[in-house]
């Protein structure tokens, strides 16, 4: 909503992502700092933000597939698996450059997901729930079953730097400025999506089927681009996270990780692409700092045993989904969307 | 000559032991507004529904100006020409009246995926325009003033107008009312017909409307087709239709 007194001029204004000057402050000050931040940060820092680039990007596909058109997915890591072997293999195999693997590895994912996104035009709810995890095991399945010499089986598949003429993307910096670069690409472009007659489609699908279809809205063939747009950006991250890691190997991508995705976007707040985006930056605070103080208790309680760490993730992580579905179900956003709004008309009523 | 915007031609439907249409026939031509009465469990709704696409007729066939769409899904019907409202609605409720009325626009924008996510600027165009037929319907129907509101806060004959323009905005070739005026005060129903009448002579769009109000109906209806037990009793003007002897007896009978 606008500030008290304000109104949009033409439809376009009512429609544009950047609505006031000070947001387009916010948002150039927001760019900036990200783009000095390893002049500003420690190489600790920028660690974790190309984490949270990377997650920010696998949540924003999950947003539009789960969070707008109500399509529930598990298998979202999955489909990050798809794409960051799609990558390691085109980069060890051929030598092709990431400027391809990159969108090949989006490809890849997007026709897996499309798969069980025809299922999804069948079945609802829990049942697609389980089919999605389905897709977890069938990629863990092919991997470790097929030839090594496909997918490098148990051993995962090392992947040389990204180049881009003749410079190595190597080091944390470099590739936090890549991660960044992808990132705000496939962010602008949700943005299109959702505020395009897709995201219409896909919200109209979730909340009434039976009105999508009269309203000639193809209800199954929306569902199924539901889950190719999520998995395309799901394999855009996966790509950028084999770059980052440099090494692909199959635990790398299981159903917790599915589940970590979606924790973000409920914590977040469904349907809403920047709720993607905090959710991300909030869990993966969380994830950082369990990781950091978790070994120092495993040290000093010796008898819990190292397992605490990833048991207590888990359990915190819980927690931390339970409990803001519980005192905040529709997500931080939306908790800031009435803050703002009650602030921005104040002291009219409207 | 022109074929009749839409023709539904001998459709029988059964629910197991239920026959819920037995081979009904009607047609409804240029800028006509067709009435269906009947009984509770006459077999309205279930004709609409055929027309629709929601169900596929044992026998018989639903052409839309001409063309035979028997068995096509509901979405391929819609991009026919077909537009209906529902016996209570079915709007999008967590969307704004205009979101609502932009979804009746979807088939008709032409802008792909790859558009969305590159081009911005060229989408954002077709939306524009897309926006002023919506906006015109919400001026047609005089609700602007609660253009943003989520429709879900909307009263009952508030919803039923967004209904009619999420209809309307997808600027059908006939459209299919299935009760709109249920539940709704005096006032509300009067506002309504208002808008009905319009839509058959300002926009020209034919319409069907299925009304159980005898006041109403014989008010709007150019012709009146008589349902009951599943078959057409009786047919014709409103004043033929009142003197009918068939159906004061499935009325009163
Ligand atoms: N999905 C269904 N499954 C089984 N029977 C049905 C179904 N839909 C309708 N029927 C039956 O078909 C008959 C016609 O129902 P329909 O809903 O078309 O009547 P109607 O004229 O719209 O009635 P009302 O005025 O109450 O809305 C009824 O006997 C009804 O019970
Ligand atoms: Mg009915």
């Amino acid at each position: 909503m606008d500030p008290s007194g304000i109104f949009p001029t033409s439809y376009r204004t009512d429609r544009r992502v950047v609505r006031t000057r000070w947001q387009a402050i916010a948002l150039a000050v927001f760019m900036g700092l990200l783009l000095a931040a390893p002049y500003l940060a420690s190489g600790r820092i920028i660690a974790v933000l190309n984490m949270m680039l990377i997650s920010a990007v696998i949540a924003v596909g999950l947003q539009i597939c789960t969070g707008y058109a109500g399509q529930i997915n598990l298998g979202q890591a999955a489909f990050m698996g798809v794409g960051a072997y799609t990558a390691s293999i085109l980069a060890s195999k051929t030598g092709m450059s990431f400027l391809l693997t990159i969108p090949l590895a989006g490809f890849a994912a997007a026709l897996f997901g499309f798969l069980f996104g025809l299922t999804a035009a069948r079945i609802k709810g829990f049942y697609l729930a389980l089919t999605t995890i389905a897709a977890q095991f069938l990629f863990h399945f092919a991997v470790l079953n097929l030839p090594s010499s496909w997918m490098g089986g148990s051993n995962g598949i090392t992947v040389p730097p990204a180049e881009l003429f003749g410079f190595r993307i190597v080091g944390e910096t470099s590739q936090f400025y890549m991660n960044l670069a992808v990132a705000t690409i496939m962010i602008a472009g949700a943005f299109g999506i959702i505020r395009s007659r897709f995201g219409r489609a896909f919200v109209a699908v979730r909340d009434d089927d039976v009105a999508a279809g009269i309203m000639g809205i193809n209800v199954a063939a929306t569902k199924a681009n539901a889950f190719l747009i999520g998995a395309f950006y799901a394999g855009v991250g996966g790509a950028l996270w084999a770059y980052l890691i440099r090494f692909v190997g199959v635990d790398q991508f299981t159903l917790f990780n599915s589940i970590f995705f979606i924790a973000m976007i409920i914590v977040g707040g469904m349907g809403s692409i920047v709720g993607a985006l905090v959710g991300v930056f909030v869990i993966r605070v969380i994830q950082e700092v369990i990781a950091t103080v978790g070994p120092n208790i495993a040290d000093s309680v010796s008898f819990l045993g190292g397992d605490i760490v990833f048991a207590g993730m888990n359990v915190i992580l819980g927690g931390v989904i339970a409990g803001s579905m519980i005192l905040e179900p529709k997500g931080l956003m939306h908790r800031w969307n009435i803050l703002k709004s009650s602030f921005r008309i104040w002291p009219f009523p409207y | 000559m022109t074929a009749a915007p839409l023709a539904v031609r001998n459709a029988t439907l059964k629910f197991g032991g239920v026959t819920a249409l037995d081979d009904v026939s009607i047609t409804v031509n240029d800028d006509e507004l067709l009435a269906i009465i009947g009984p509770n469990g006459a077999g309205k709704t279930s004709l609409l529904n055929v027309t629709a696409g929601f169900y596929r007729p044992q026998k018989g066939s639903v052409e839309l100006s001409g063309k035979d769409v028997t068995g096509q899904r509901v979405d391929q019907i819609a991009r026919h020409g077909l537009a209906r409202t529902f016996q209570g609605t079915h709007l999008f409720a967590g969307q704004t009246v205009v979101e609502n009325i932009m979804i009746g626009r979807h088939m008709l924008m032409k802008s792909n995926v790859v558009q969305a996510f590159f081009q911005y600027g060229t989408v954002m165009r077709e939306e524009s325009e897309h926006r002023e037929a919506a906006e015109e319907i919400i001026d047609f129907l005089e609700i602007e003033a609660i253009r943003n509101r989520p429709v879900g806060t909307l009263g009952y004959g508030l919803r039923k107008r967004v209904d009619l323009g999420r209809a309307l905005a997808q600027e059908p070739s006939i459209l299919l009312m299935d009760e709109p005026m249920a539940g709704m005060n005096s006032e509300e129903k009067e506002d309504l017909a208002r808008f009905i009448l319009d839509v058959r002579e300002a926009r020209k769009i034919p319409v069907v409307l299925v009304e159980h109000d005898m006041g109403v109906v014989m008010d709007l209806a150019d012709r009146i087709v008589v349902l009951d037990f599943g078959r057409v009793i009786a047919e014709g003007t409103p004043e033929e239709i009142q003197k009918d002897p068939a159906v004061i007896k499935a009325y009163l009978g």
